[in-house]
């Protein structure tokens, strides 16, 4: 439904009803932006590159041949704009990637994340993962997307794929646990 | 890890509120994209070829009609065109076939050198007045 929803809008746009494109802007912006701000690491060249990821995705439009979903076109114009962006500017990020991976992580209970503070709890080890396996997980989870459209977002083959996605999962597992603990002995 | 916890851990990351740009982002990404828009449509509108194109286009057609009818000898009612202004015409005439038997003798590979570089100068045109276009 939600692909057909964009196909519809796609077409009124390249008819010539350009305002039909503000339906995709404000369908993907938290998600353009969220992945540029993971890549990017400041809030005004992530709305700077979101925002040129809608450009090019506008005035490539026509190319967009609907065998794959409109999302997973979106999504690869994004990282490939803002993995551009990086390169460019030389942007050197000290990666979180020494999160030392425990075999405990795989036993966490997640039913134990106080409900009230679920969306913080997430967000917070989310944030913790780095870009690449942060995008990993966004788009899998968050997003639906599957093995093979993930991998054509992120330029990975499939079975680079399900290994990254393997790491980033058990990372996050990790994190949340110590956030968990970090949290006990809050309250305790 | 097992499927129960997969969905779980995809449900708990669904409950996770994704980073919000500023609030009048979107009406921002509109506005570039309606001068993109506005941009395009001009440079589909423009000309590739311009004024100065069509008028020496007509300058050598009607040269052309002109040597047509002057080399033409059936077209003075009178006679020969030579007849009527024989210095002048004669003086035309065996310019003119000078030229062409000149360009007989043009080799023709240097006539094709110079009929590529016309095009790839003509491409480079419509390519550097249209760069806009051609680089969305």
């Amino acid at each position: 439904m939600e692909q057909k929803d964009d196909i519809y809008y796609i077409e009124k746009v390249i008819e010539g009803q350009t305002n039909a494109f503000s339906y995709i802007v404000e369908k993907y912006r938290d998600i353009v932006f969220s992945i540029a701000l993971k890549v990017l690491r400041n809030r005004d060249d992530a709305e700077e590159m979101a925002q040129e990821t809608f450009i090019k995705a506008y005035k490539s439009l026509h190319t967009f041949k609907g065998n794959a979903k409109f999302s997973t076109w979106l999504y690869r114009i994004t990282y490939n704009t803002c993995i551009s962006e990086v390169r460019k500017r030389k942007i050197n990020y000290t990666s979180t990637d020494e999160v030392e991976i425990k075999d405990e992580a795989e036993e966490m209970n997640l039913d134990g994340i106080p409900e009230e503070n679920r969306a913080r709890v997430i967000k917070d080890a989310m944030d913790q993962l780095p870009k690449d396996e942060y995008t990993l997980v966004l788009l899998y989870y968050f997003e639906e997307q599957s093995v093979d459209e993930i991998s054509k977002v992120t330029g990975l083959s499939e079975s680079n794929t399900k290994v990254k996605l393997y790491r980033a999962r058990k990372k996050l597992y990790t994190i949340l646990n110590d956030m968990m603990k970090d949290e006990l002995y809050t309250i305790l | 890890m097992n499927e129960l916890e997969d969905i779980k851990l995809k449900a708990l990351l669904q409950s996770m509120k994704l980073e919000k740009p500023h609030e009048d982002f979107s009406a921002r990404v509109m506005n570039r994209i309606f001068e993109e828009s506005n941009v395009l449509e001009t440079i589909k509108a423009q000309r590739v070829l311009g004024r100065g194109f069509w008028i020496f286009i007509l300058i050598f057609a009607a040269f052309m009609v002109v040597t047509f009818f002057v080399m033409n000898s059936g077209v003075p009612a009178a006679g020969d065109s030579s007849q009527l202004i024989p210095a002048l015409n004669s003086g035309i005439s065996e310019s003119y076939n000078n030229f062409f038997n000149k360009l007989g003798t043009v080799p023709l590979s240097i006539a094709g050198i110079l009929i590529a570089s016309s095009i790839l100068l003509f491409i480079d045109r419509i390519i550097s007045s249209n760069q806009k276009l051609f680089t969305s």
